[in-house]
């Protein structure tokens, strides 16, 4: 079976079009969250410029997570009492989910499932980066990058289910089926997002090349392989799911070659990023 | 209630002639209560390694250890006792380890148990015998712990998520109450500052306030405190704030404010020799000088019945 790939791609490119900009609350906590030097002033501000986010970051500090006597009604308490870190983390996780989730178009992949997914890559993508000692504002990077990796599949309409099905019926890796299917693959549909989103380096490359690791050098082909192997370690794990149940195999081992990680390593951390998944989870109750 | 302090020191261990009086080990107290004297630890820091030795003479002739262990929280002088502590090798021993963990760090169990493995000491924690059970703690106004003893903690303020408890029985109070720094406000009061915003001064100003006042209700009426008091306020000001710390001039006005019976005053500054210590008691303990409270410095091996 083929569709008229023309017009799959005539349609992704007008979804994309029609997807809304990063907003600046976004661009801003996440430059506020890569600097060290941020003061509690410009934290507070840059989230309470966005009353939504605001209510949510409120909501997550009196959810059950923390379970605080006294109720958190403002950002101004809850840097006070949980200090800027906290708050920090909180308000990144918070914010890109609801940029993406709002964006959200088809039913094939169900919200729950798909963000069950994303979630598992990006913890497991900063669980094996702490193994190899990555500093942690970089692991942050790698988490929301993870989160991130399959933004472009957001855009695929009705027809991405007959995709799915062949990839899940012949045993093949969701992205060969896309490619073969569709005329094009979930890799280059991310990357036109981030590029209208102007997402770094970092996070746009792992969105188009997590499948594709080859042929990128140094610290970044470190960084993609992080996102790329949380990613199949989710799939292994069946955290979530996001269609690609049948991941290519060879291409762990070359991950793991390419990250220096041992077999050993890459299987201790389950009990790890099961936990971690379960915090980071509180995230879609919002 | 009887308490034993087998550690009073904060950030490291200090052993050596200069620190032989109050001890060098890194906190650690011994809770028995009631009749049955149920055992009942704050705190693995070093301290806890001869705990478990008297432990070994004292409490296993009268069978299997079966105690809890309550973590302020998980920096390295409260945690780095426990794999020396002996009962966790026995096979019967049963253990439960209360404790706080930071948004987004990694669960109890590794946060303490991370570091028993091969590249920091030698027996790896899966091959313990001893039953051992983790149990992650929040802010909890009363958890029961049975047979009349009933816990409650705090959130403190620490660089990391760190918790006091306050142990109630029979009538009887005693509160921790360390890591922790008063709250203060951390927003820019300077008007002439650029990013000066009046209602986020005037905010942190009122929640650092109110803070500090939950926390003295906390330990409001306690027949002992043990609280952080690391620093002198000159020390404090001289480059120490926001380093999660209190100082006894703080701590023994709000002691003696709310009515606590006994000020234990704890987590010594490693570089706090003895004499310091002894010539500091001259002002800081005289009886009635800042009220009513009885205020001393806690010491290694000290008793205390309430």
């Amino acid at each position: 079976m083929s569709f008229d790939k023309d017009k799959q791609r005539r349609d992704i490119e007008r979804f994309i079009q029609k997807m809304p900009s990063l907003s600046t609350t976004v661009g801003k906590v996440m430059e506020i969250c890569s600097r060290t030097d941020a003061s509690p002033n410009e934290l507070n501000k840059v989230i309470s410029l966005d009353p939504v986010l605001t209510g949510q970051v409120l909501k997550l500090i009196n959810s059950a997570y923390y379970s605080l006597v006294t109720k958190i009604t403002s950002l101004t308490r809850a840097i006070t009492m949980l200090g800027m870190n906290t708050v920090k983390n909180m308000a990144l996780s918070t914010a890109i989910i609801r940029t993406v989730a709002g964006a959200k178009k088809s039913k094939v992949l169900p919200t729950s499932r798909f963000w069950a997914h994303t979630i598992g890559a990006g913890v497991s993508a900063k669980m094996l980066a702490s193994i190899k000692d990555v500093p942690v504002v970089e692991r942050e990077e790698l988490f929301v990058a993870g989160l991130l990796h399959d933004l472009g599949k957001i855009p695929f309409g009705d027809e991405y289910i007959e995709v799915l099905k062949i990839a899940k019926n012949e045993q093949l890796p969701l992205i060969e089926v896309e490619r073969e299917i569709m005329g094009i693959d979930h890799q280059e549909v991310g990357l036109m997002i981030a590029e209208k989103w102007k997402l770094n380096e970092v996070i746009t490359t792992c969105i188009s090349r997590h499948h594709d690791v080859n042929g990128l050098e140094g610290n970044l082909a470190k960084q993609v392989g992080f996102v790329a192997l949380g990613n199949i370690y989710t799939n292994i794990l069946d955290i979530g799911s996001a269609g690609n149940s049948f991941p290519d195999e060879g291409e762990i081992l070359l991950l793991l070659e390419v990250l220096d990680i041992s077999l050993e390593d890459f299987g201790h951390i389950g009990a790890s990023v099961q936990e971690e998944i379960r915090k980071a989870e509180i995230f879609l109750q919002i | 209630m009887k308490i034993r302090f087998w550690g009073v020191r904060g950030s490291i261990p200090c052993p050596g002639p200069k620190t032989q009086k109050y001890g060098g080990n890194s906190a650690c107290i011994e809770l028995r209560v009631g009749k049955e004297e149920r055992l009942i630890i704050v705190d693995a820091g070093s301290g806890i390694r001869e705990l478990g030795t008297f432990l070994l003479s004292n409490d296993l002739p009268k069978g299997p250890i079966d105690t809890s262990i309550f973590l302020s929280h998980t920096h390295w002088d409260h945690i780095m006792g426990f794999p020396y502590f002996t009962p966790i090798y026995i096979p019967g021993t049963r253990l439960k380890v209360f404790g706080p963990v930071t948004f987004e760090d990694d669960p109890l169990e590794d946060v303490v148990g991370g570091q028993m493995k091969y590249r920091y000491f030698p027996v790896n924690m899966g091959e313990l015998t001893s039953d051992i059970e983790y149990i992650r703690l929040k802010e909890d106004p009363s958890i029961d712990m049975g047979n009349g003893l009933k816990v409650a903690t705090k959130l403190l303020n620490h660089p990391i998520t760190a918790l006091g408890y306050r142990f109630e029985h029979e009538g009887k109070k005693v509160c921790t109450c360390y890591d922790t720094e008063p709250f203060r406000n951390l927003f820019i009061t300077d008007p002439e500052h650029p990013d000066y915003d009046e209602a986020m001064a005037y905010e942190g100003e009122e929640v650092a306030k109110e803070q500090n006042m939950v926390i003295e209700e906390f330990y409001a009426g306690a027949d002992l405190l043990i609280h952080d008091s690391q620093y002198t306020a000159a020390e404090y000001k001289n480059g120490r704030v926001g380093w999660g710390h209190s100082t006894f001039e703080h701590v023994i006005e709000s002691a003696n404010r709310v009515k606590v019976k006994r000020l234990a005053l704890f987590h010594h500054d490693p570089d706090r020799t003895d004499d310091q210590i002894d010539a500091m008691a001259k002002d800081y303990c005289e009886p009635g000088k800042y009220g009513d409270t009885e205020v001393f410095f806690a010491r290694e091996g000290d008793v205390i019945n309430v």
